[in-house]
């Protein structure tokens, strides 16, 4: 057996180890941790998800990806909650049938999301970090300054209105982290089944060389619009699921501070590979809420801070250490151990190498 | 390529000591019986970081005062406490709540105080949409007690009305009381704008305004509505009418936003006169004191139904003052953030001693429908709750003076409105539609205490009525 092929097979063991790990996760952890770490870092790893696939296959670093997932929980949230006495105060209330918001949410999402990506799709490095911030932006101020759809008071009840299928995640708090866990390998499938077919392949081209691609009679802005729409797809099921975890709504769910976060999870988790999205996102949240607990909220005494304090420190180490993150990490415990040294720069070639092989 | 050692150790190194310690924490764990798990919910984080030590000041010192327990620090009151027993069982500070006055950031750490720490009561939180956050929280979680801080939201008692949560102090209408009718009697106004920031605590302490201010007869003409996240208020004062076409201003901006607000006011119209502008307790409190109340000496405010100095000079007033100030140093037990959430921590006590140290639904059935607050005085000093479990209480309309001798910028009690029922006598309603924008209406109406707010001078009620 060859020593790549001996990486391959370690890491499918170690995925399938921590599937199974997963899938007992409710018979070994707390509720608490259960909800608020495992079931919330699968959810924030979709939308982390959706980053790390238009980076590392499109190489655009969209800032848009948390403002999609709001813009998907808002519309759910006002499509489906209701007036009723004792009930919820803010927002349209249109109460609409659960599983046909559902559908037009993700619809709707994914819409936008291609309007984004045409308007964003001829913009390279920084003008695209701008524009696709910007994007984030005008959802959180629109969401908050339109009251009619929200304010910024939480809109609420919105896990109380699942389809039928969905079923009671109010008082069943693991059947949300099954659904949770169920939509994050159908994302990473989707997402490993999508690189490989000539679209995902034409898209690491253009990614790689796009003046080349274009010569060659690609549609460059094309694909790349393509690959945002997907991207929004992907932040659509995780702003669902996001709107269902939090049961309310308010716009800083996709403020600077949410777009922020969904960055640190990506580099932390590695903005290579998608594994990373939810290595990162359970990471974040596990230090989040280690420091919350056992750090004062004065903050610590000699470096003044508090959460932020310790997971900038984490995210300069990281950038200094690993740049690719925690999947980078292990990618150099290979490299070091010297059983399957990658090639120097490998990093941008390596979706490519996924794909071709 | 070479790759350090270290660089390889150092972080796996700090891996394995954080997933450790991570799962210490992350199994499940045991309550004990023997005690009662209680969390504190405030801000540390954003206009209203200043709350973090006063209500957990205001918090411990009433389990110091009824419960037994001490402070660890008399300092510094975020340092917790020991001891403290209340219907059998001993009180446990599990935590204390940072948030940011955001509904999101709210959520979560009650839900961290509540599901990992495992309290089963809460006091707070401090602002307006996280306690409609945590209204909505508590529907889904009846087995948890929640008592508010000191956030003044209709919605959470009105609409939302949980029946786990309690709240021992009047909301943002509430708090505004008799303020319209002030302004329209004393300073002869009949028009007015209003300018607020944009969420449900100025929404609901501007509701209280309209429905003095309208129901005796004034008109509002303008309401312009505010991002909270701040910034350049010039556009916003631009929306007001000029002073030249309206008799006066209600101001209902937040914390330090207040001073750039009106600084923004002074620039596009020139120095401010006292005499046409009010507002809520936004104009001298949260830092206001320092930056606001000096521009604004002699203008009527609303307030919490506290006073800075100089309170009242009732025996309940004075031995509620004694007994909240010996448990801390530097701590004003005047303030309404103090006092709001003591207020909260005996009526936990009260109905932990009524329930034998029983949670959930026992304890919610022992919680008092009645206390007996420092500054409550109608219905001999008992304050009670409605139907819905909110306050009816006695509200004190202030002034902003400068004391004698001192020259300090202060406040001074410049009417007296007895129970102040959050319906206003039928004008709101948890069928009625939250306060909103441009919710409720402007409309003349008789309110319960219309022609009856008494004066109070030196910090005694007179039978004299406000003229």
């Amino acid at each position: 057996m060859r020593l790549g092929s001996t990486k391959t097979v370690t890491e499918r063991a170690i995925g399938l180890g921590a599937l199974v790990l997963a899938v007992l996760a409710p018979l070994i952890f707390s509720d608490y941790f259960l909800n608020s770490i495992l079931t919330q870092g699968l959810i924030l790893g979709i939308g982390a998800a959706s980053l790390i696939f238009l980076s590392a296959y499109g190489g655009m670093i969209s800032l848009a990806q948390a403002g999609l997932m709001g813009i998907a929980g808002y519309a759910l949230a006002n499509m489906v909650t209701q007036r009723v006495p004792g009930g919820e105060t803010k927002g349209l209330l249109l109460g609409w049938d659960p599983t046909l918001s559902l559908v037009l949410v993700i619809l709707f999402t994914t819409g936008v999301g291609l309007v984004f990506g045409a308007v964003a799709s001829r913009s390279f490095g920084i003008y695209f970090l701008m524009l696709t911030l910007t994007y984030t932006v005008i959802a959180f101020l629109f969401v908050g300054s339109v009251t009619l759809i929200g304010g910024f008071s939480p809109v609420a009840g919105v896990d109380e209105y699942t389809p039928g299928f969905i079923g009671d995640i109010v008082n069943d708090r693991q059947r949300l982290y099954f659904i949770a866990l169920i939509s994050a390998v159908g994302v990473y499938l989707l997402i490993r089944y999508l690189v490989r077919t000539p679209f995902g392949i034409s898209l690491q081209g253009i990614r790689d060389e796009p003046v080349r691609m274009a010569s060659l009679g690609y549609n460059v802005a094309f694909h790349r619009t393509l690959a945002f729409g997907i991207g929004s797809l992907v932040a659509g099921i995780g702003g669902v699921l996001y709107a269902w975890w939090f049961g309310q709504l308010s716009p800083t769910i996709m403020g600077l501070d949410a777009t922020i976060q969904l960055l640190v999870i990506a580099v932390i988790g590695g903005l290579r590979r998608i594994e990373g999205a939810w290595l990162g996102a359970i990471a974040f949240l596990v230090i989040n809420n280690e420091v919350t607990n056992r750090i004062p909220a004065s903050g610590l005494p000699v470096i003044g801070g508090t959460f932020n304090t310790v997971i900038g420190v984490i995210f300069l180490a990281i950038v200094i250490v690993s740049p690719d993150g925690l999947m980078g990490l292990w990618d150099r415990l290979w490299s070091i151990a010297g059983r399957n040294r990658p090639p120097r720069g490998s990093a941008d070639a390596q979706p490519a190498t996924e794909a071709s092989g | 390529m070479k790759v350090a050692r270290w660089k390889l150790l150092l972080p796996l190194a700090v891996l394995a000591v954080g997933s450790t310690i991570a799962t210490s924490g992350a199994l499940a764990t045991t309550a004990q019986t023997s005690e009662v798990r209680v969390a504190i919910m405030t801000d540390c984080k954003g206009a209203f970081a200043f709350g973090y030590e006063v209500d957990t000041a205001g918090t411990i010192a009433a389990f110091a005062q009824y419960a037994g327990a001490k402070p660890k620090n008399k300092k510094k009151p975020s340092a917790g406490m020991t001891g403290g027993t209340a219907g059998g069982k001993r009180l446990n500070l599990v935590g204390i709540g940072c948030g940011d006055e955001t509904p999101a950031l709210a959520l979560k750490e009650t839900r961290r105080l509540m599901n990992q720490l495992g309290a089963d009561v809460m006091i707070g939180p401090l602002s307006g949409d996280e306690a409609v956050a945590i209204a909505n929280w508590a529907k889904q979680n009846p087995q948890k007690t929640v008592i508010i801080g000191t956030a003044g939201s209709q919605d959470p008692t009105m609409q939302i009305a949980p029946k786990n949560l309690f709240r021992y102090h009047g909301d943002g209408a509430q708090w505004n009381a008799g303020l319209g009718e002030i302004v329209y009697k004393r300073l002869g106004w009949r028009t007015a704008a209003l300018i607020g920031d944009d969420y449900s605590f100025p929404w609901t302490s501007a509701a209280g305004i309209i429905a003095d201010f309208c129901g005796i007869g004034g008109k509002i003409t303008k309401r312009v509505w505010t991002p909270p996240t701040g910034g350049d208020y010039a556009p916003f004062i631009r929306q007001l009418p000029r002073p030249n076409q309206v008799d006066g201003y209600f101001w209902l901006v937040g914390g330090a936003n207040t001073s750039a607000a009106l600084t923004a006011f002074e620039q596009a119209y020139g120095p401010v006169n006292a005499r046409q502008h009010s507002g809520n307790l936004f104009l001298y409190f949260l830092g206001a004191n320092t930056t606001v109340a000096p521009r604004l000496v002699g203008a009527y405010m609303g307030g919490f139904g506290t006073f800075q100095t100089g309170g009242l000079k009732t025996p309940q007033a004075r031995a509620y003052v004694r007994n909240a100030g010996k448990w801390f140093t530097g701590q004003n037990v005047n303030d309404g953030f103090f006092y709001n959430y003591w207020n909260a921590a005996w009526a936990l006590v009260q109905g932990l001693n009524k329930s034998n140290g029983q949670v959930g639904a026992a304890l919610q059935r022992a919680l008092p429908r009645s206390i007996k607050p420092g500054f409550q005085v109608a219905n001999n000093g008992v304050l009670r709750l409605d139907s819905r479990r909110q306050a009816i209480q006695d509200q004190y309309p202030l002034q902003i003076t400068k004391a004698t001798g001192t020259g300090t910028v202060t406040t001074t009690i410049a009417g007296y409105v007895p129970n102040v029922d959050q319906t206003f006598g039928g004008y709101f309603g948890p069928s009625k539609k939250a306060p909103g924008r441009s919710v409720p209406a402007c409309t003349r109406r008789k309110l319960p205490w219309q022609g009856k707010i008494k004066v109070v001078k030196n910090g005694v009620i007179t039978n004299q009525v406000i003229k």
